[in-house]
């Protein structure tokens, strides 16, 4: 028996898994080699030709024979998955060839029926695949596929990673080939469950010594970089027979401690971090890391997670386009409304400290419109310019990552961060009456990005920092005598403070989409708490959602669940009258929102459409469906 | 399987047609009275140490490599050859030319006539051109060996007993490209277009008129790993020594311009086999050979880029003890040859066969 179940946990397409074979258990990622057997690395070998190195079951690939019965199949241990044959190169001698890599495996697969189960085998996908082809592969009934890498990280490298973004999301995919230590966190961000590490025996018998960005060549007796592994510890008396051993060693802990790293890196939400830093390993590397970035977007999408870190590193050109940076600059533009009665939206730059409003400039900036409005403060949106953001409107800066987000702070941007910018900002005002006026209370890149976007304003514009800094004195008291001016030209009256429906409102548009603010904090309904404190947002007596301050984000009861469930998103379908327990498993679930992200506040919904359920979700929507295996969904309330 | 293989085998043949292009048409224009080579050097002939003289025949070259199946993905041999058919008077006076070369050697001598095709093929070399150049062997007494070199479907009743008429008591041998003795190798890596029963018959055939056969074998046909290649080349000098052949040729495949073979390597999908896998081929066949079949390997292009090569510190060390093998068929001249890259030998052979990633 070979199994590949996917467990609990996202970055990005990586994943944590189970691989069962026989009565082993292996937890996934997982390494391979041919030259060791210890944890995490299960071995490889070709039938026939290597012999198993422990009892453990392995990876068994079959060589190229003209009939399976030219196989010696009897050597097959029941335990072993079985990698299905092929041809080296075949699929390059023709641009149609790579369909005879698929025919030739069918082939073998009905041929081996007899012998071993097509759930037993896993299939090879060579380059040159066309990634439509893919469904083909799935259709053998194997539970993985086998993807190559030539090392060179150029258009076939970045050809399988592409072809593995297409891989039905219950099937494991196998990496080999020649891949560096420095490739290994792409490789298990992009959804690679076992990695091929056998180059480092390669590099050992040329005298390479790996590192995790590169390698050095091993001369005896030559100066060499410090290396504190205890392999290398043994180089200052070793004989030149002695080295490929040394550096075996040497080169597998570089392995270990790569893997290690990556996994820590998942478990704390931080892959996209790590593999955004390894983009200065060389610059094919960084071709590599871009074309992943810039053509599987939707792919890395889909698999983030919508809640991070609590402090989320964003450092530089790569992070621009990460799945949540991005997915949040279109979140607030596509799903941000305008609240009623803005006459005066408020530019302000961003603060290291996050929250925004727990630092001291924002403070500072609070207290200056606290006293030049004197009770009239909700007559203005605030709106912070940050990179690479765009920009965050002051009711949703607590949401993941605007609240966790952490960027170099020098004030020195870049012209695309400038572009992202001033397009967020155009975008914004227009939701915003022309009537309105701006006021900039901004300075050096952020003046930057107003004035790009300047032409595309209709509103009127004041700029409140004469000398520089915004948060000087005298740029403070412009902004004060601005304000008061603006209260008396304007004739702005007080009223009843707005903040907490805002809050809530932006916040469920923001996770719900366009429509939810209104669906779940109508006109009647009644909000106790401070702003960014806990809110408890009730409807008719009944409490349907709260705003946690913590994630920036709402938390849904039954009746929350029903109001939004019109807007006929979020919703996840289960074929039960009730729910049992705390979680609900993706076998059980019919169908799901495909728009749905691990981390998401969502609604379980019956047959009749009916809520009986909200809950979190762990998984994606499409996960949710095509996985037999996992939690879908952990509950918060549910029908009794 | 076998609709599959025959598919795959089209489109091999297809590759191969398509990367030999238009270099056919193209070939130089050549003084249709000189062979396109020669050269001599000292040989086993027979039992003792003697003089060979090799000559490739100007001819039109290959039939099968002119043929729109494309010919063998490996070979560009009939490059050599020309595009207007020699006359037999020509390809007579080409051998003599040729033979000149043995003027003043003492016996015994022994003479090898290559054609990038097939001396015996009356399509390639017509009738009257083949008996003139055998009559001339004929006349030379010190001429005690004869090598020709044929594919197995030229090798007829008439033709070679023909052959033997002429040349009386000399040794003669017939060297055929058997490749591999793996039908499925041989067409679908190699394309040669001849099965094994074919191989079998020509051998047969030659047998009957005290003619032996020289098979050559291929090392590293495209499409199969490095250790794929060696276990293919071991089996096929095995099945050779069993069918009765009198000499094994191991070929290392090396690249040859507008083949299949080039535009892999070209592109970093094809590597020629290491000069390890050739010397373990040598080593493992040669334990077990008998004294009456010789084994010999002259690998083109050894220790070079598009020949069978090493690291390129060892490789001058391995290819003269192999042509020294192949001269004295001494295996202990095969011993004690080391070097770092046999380490990196040992990784391919294991690795490439896993991943179906080609290691250069």
């Amino acid at each position: 028996m070979a199994e590949f179940r996917v467990g609990r946990g996202h970055d990005g397409p990586a994943r944590v898994g189970e691989y069962i074979l026989g009565t082993t258990t292996f937890t996934t990622p997982l390494l391979t080699s041919s030259f060791t057997t210890r944890d995490p690395i299960i071995s490889y070998g070709s039938l026939g030709r290597d012999n198993p190195q422990s009892e453990n079951p392995m990876l068994v690939s079959l060589p190229f024979v003209g009939s399976i019965d030219e196989l010696p199949l009897s050597s097959l241990r029941e335990s072993d998955s079985v990698i299905l044959p092929s041809m080296i190169s075949l699929a390059t001698i023709s641009p149609d060839a790579h369909e005879l890599v698929l025919e030739y495996q069918q082939n073998a697969i009905t041929e081996l029926k007899h012998s071993i189960d097509a759930s037993r085998t896993l299939v090879r996908i060579p380059f040159g695949t066309r990634p439509e082809s893919i469904g083909k592969y799935a259709e053998l009934g194997a539970h993985g596929a086998v993807f190559s890498f030539n090392g060179q990280l150029g258009p076939e490298d970045f050809g399988s990673i592409n072809l593995r973004s297409k891989l039905p999301l219950f099937m494991m995919a196998v990496a080999v080939g020649r891949i560096e230590p420095g490739l290994i966190p792409l490789l298990h961000y992009t959804g690679f469950d076992i990695i091929d590490i056998d180059h480092a025996e390669e590099a050992a018998a040329s005298g390479l010594r790996l590192w995790k960005n590169g390698s050095e060549t091993i001369e005896l007796g030559k100066a060499r970089r410090f290396c504190s592994c205890p392999a290398c510890a043994k180089l200052d008396t070793a004989n030149q027979k002695d080295l490929p051993s040394i550096l075996l060693e040497h080169n597998l802990n570089i392995y270990l401690s790569v893997i290690s790293e990556s996994k820590e890196a998942m478990r704390s939400g931080r892959l996209r971090w790590l593999v955004e830093g390894t983009t200065h390993n060389s610059p094919a590397h960084a071709t590599l890391v871009r074309l992943v970035n810039r053509e599987l977007y939707k792919f890395i999408e889909e698999f983030s997670p919508t809640s991070g870190p609590d402090a989320l590193p964003v450092i530089g050109s790569e992070s621009y386009h990460a799945p949540v940076v991005q997915r949040f600059r279109e979140f607030v533009a596509d799903r941000y409304s305008a609240p009623n009665d803005k006459p005066i939206v408020l530019l302000l730059p961003c603060s290291a400290k996050k929250p925004y409003s727990d630092s001291k400039s924002h403070r500072r900036f609070s207290a200056v419109i606290e006293s030049a409005l004197m009770g009239m403060e909700s007559r203005v949106a605030e709106v912070i310019l940050t990179s690479p953001l765009g920009l965050v409107p002051r009711e949703l800066e607590r949401i993941y990552p605007a609240g966790q987000y952490d960027i170099p702070v020098t004030g020195d941007w870049d012209s695309e961060e400038i572009e992202i910018g001033a397009n967020a900002l155009v975008t914004h005002l227009e939701k915003f009456s022309s009537s309105s006026v701006v006021i900039a209370h901004v300075s050096g890149g952020y003046l930057d990005i107003v004035r790009a976007a300047e032409s595309k304003i209709e509103q009127s514009l004041i700029y409140t920092t004469p000398e520089g800094r915004a948060t000087s004195r005298e740029s403070l008291d412009a902004l004060k005598e601005s304000l008061s001016e603006l209260k008396g030209i304007l004739s702005l009256t007080g009223g009843p403070r707005t903040e907490l429906e805002e809050i809530v409102r932006a916040t469920a548009d923001y996770q719900f989409g366009k429509g939810a603010g209104k669906a779940l904090v109508p006109e009647q309904a009644k909000l106790k708490g401070k702003p960014y404190r806990l809110i408890l947002c009730s409807v008719d007596g009944e409490q349907v959602c709260s705003y946690v301050a913590e994630s920036g984000t709402l938390s849904l009861t039954l009746a929350g669940g029903k109001l939004l469930a019109p807007l006929n998103r979020y919703w996840v379908r289960l074929d039960v009258s009730k729910i049992k327990g705390g979680s609900i498993f993706a076998v059980g679930v019919q169908e799901a929102d495909y728009a749905i992200r691990p981390g998401d506040e969502v609604i379980v919904i019956n047959k009749s459409n009916e809520v009986i359920a909200v809950g979190r979700s762990e998984m994606s929507g499409r996960e949710m469906c095509e996985l037999k295996r996992g939690r879908a969904v952990s509950v918060r309330h549910k029908k009794e | 399987m076998e609709d599959t293989l025959r598919r795959i085998n089209e489109a091999v043949q297809q590759a191969t047609f398509k990367a030999r292009g238009r270099s056919l048409s193209q070939r130089k224009k050549r003084d249709p009275t000189k062979p396109s080579t020669k050269w001599i050097s000292s040989a086993r002939v027979g039992r003792e140490q003697g003089t060979a003289l090799a000559i490739v025949l100007s001819t039109i070259g290959c039939a099968h490599a002119r043929s729109d199946s494309g010919g063998c993905t490996m070979c560009s041999y009939l490059l050599d050859g020309v595009q207007e058919r020699p006359t037999s008077e020509e390809i007579i006076s080409q051998f003599h030319n040729a033979l000149s070369e043995l003027d003043g050697k003492q016996a015994p001598l022994s003479v090898k006539i290559y054609t990038s095709g097939s001396f015996l093929d009356e399509e390639e070399v017509p009738p009257e051109a083949r008996i003139g150049i055998l009559n001339s062997i004929a006349q030379d007494e010190r001429i005690r060996e004869v090598v020709l070199e044929s594919r197995p479907e030229y090798l007829t009743d008439s033709i070679l007993s023909n052959v033997r008429v002429i040349l009386g008591d000399r040794i003669v041998e017939i060297g055929i490209g058997l490749e591999s003795s793996s039908d499925t190798v041989r067409s679908i890596c190699i394309n040669k277009r001849f099965d094994l029963q074919m191989f079998k018959n020509a051998l047969k055939t030659a047998k009957n008129y005290n003619i032996g056969m020289r098979a050559y074998v291929l090392l590293k046909p495209p499409l199969l790993t490095e250790r794929d290649a060696l276990q293919d080349a071991l089996s096929t000098i095995e099945e050779a020594k069993t069918l009765g052949v009198t000499t094994v040729s191991l070929n290392p495949v090396n690249v040859q311009r507008d083949t299949l073979v080039e535009k892999l390597w070209t592109r970093g999908n094809y590597r020629p086999p290491w000069l390890w896998s050739v010397l373990e081929v040598i080593r493992e066949t040669s334990k077990t050979a008998d004294e009456w079949v010789k084994i010999i390997c002259d690998p083109v292009a050894g220790g070079k880029r598009r020949g069978a090569h090493n690291c390129g510190n060892c490789d001058n060390t391995i290819v003269d003890a192999i042509r020294e093998f192949s001269l004295t068929q001494d295996s202990t001249v095969l011993e004690n040859l080391t070097c770092d890259c046999i380490n990196q030998w040992k990784h391919v052979l294991k690795h490439e066969d896993f991943s179906l990633v080609v290691h250069r």
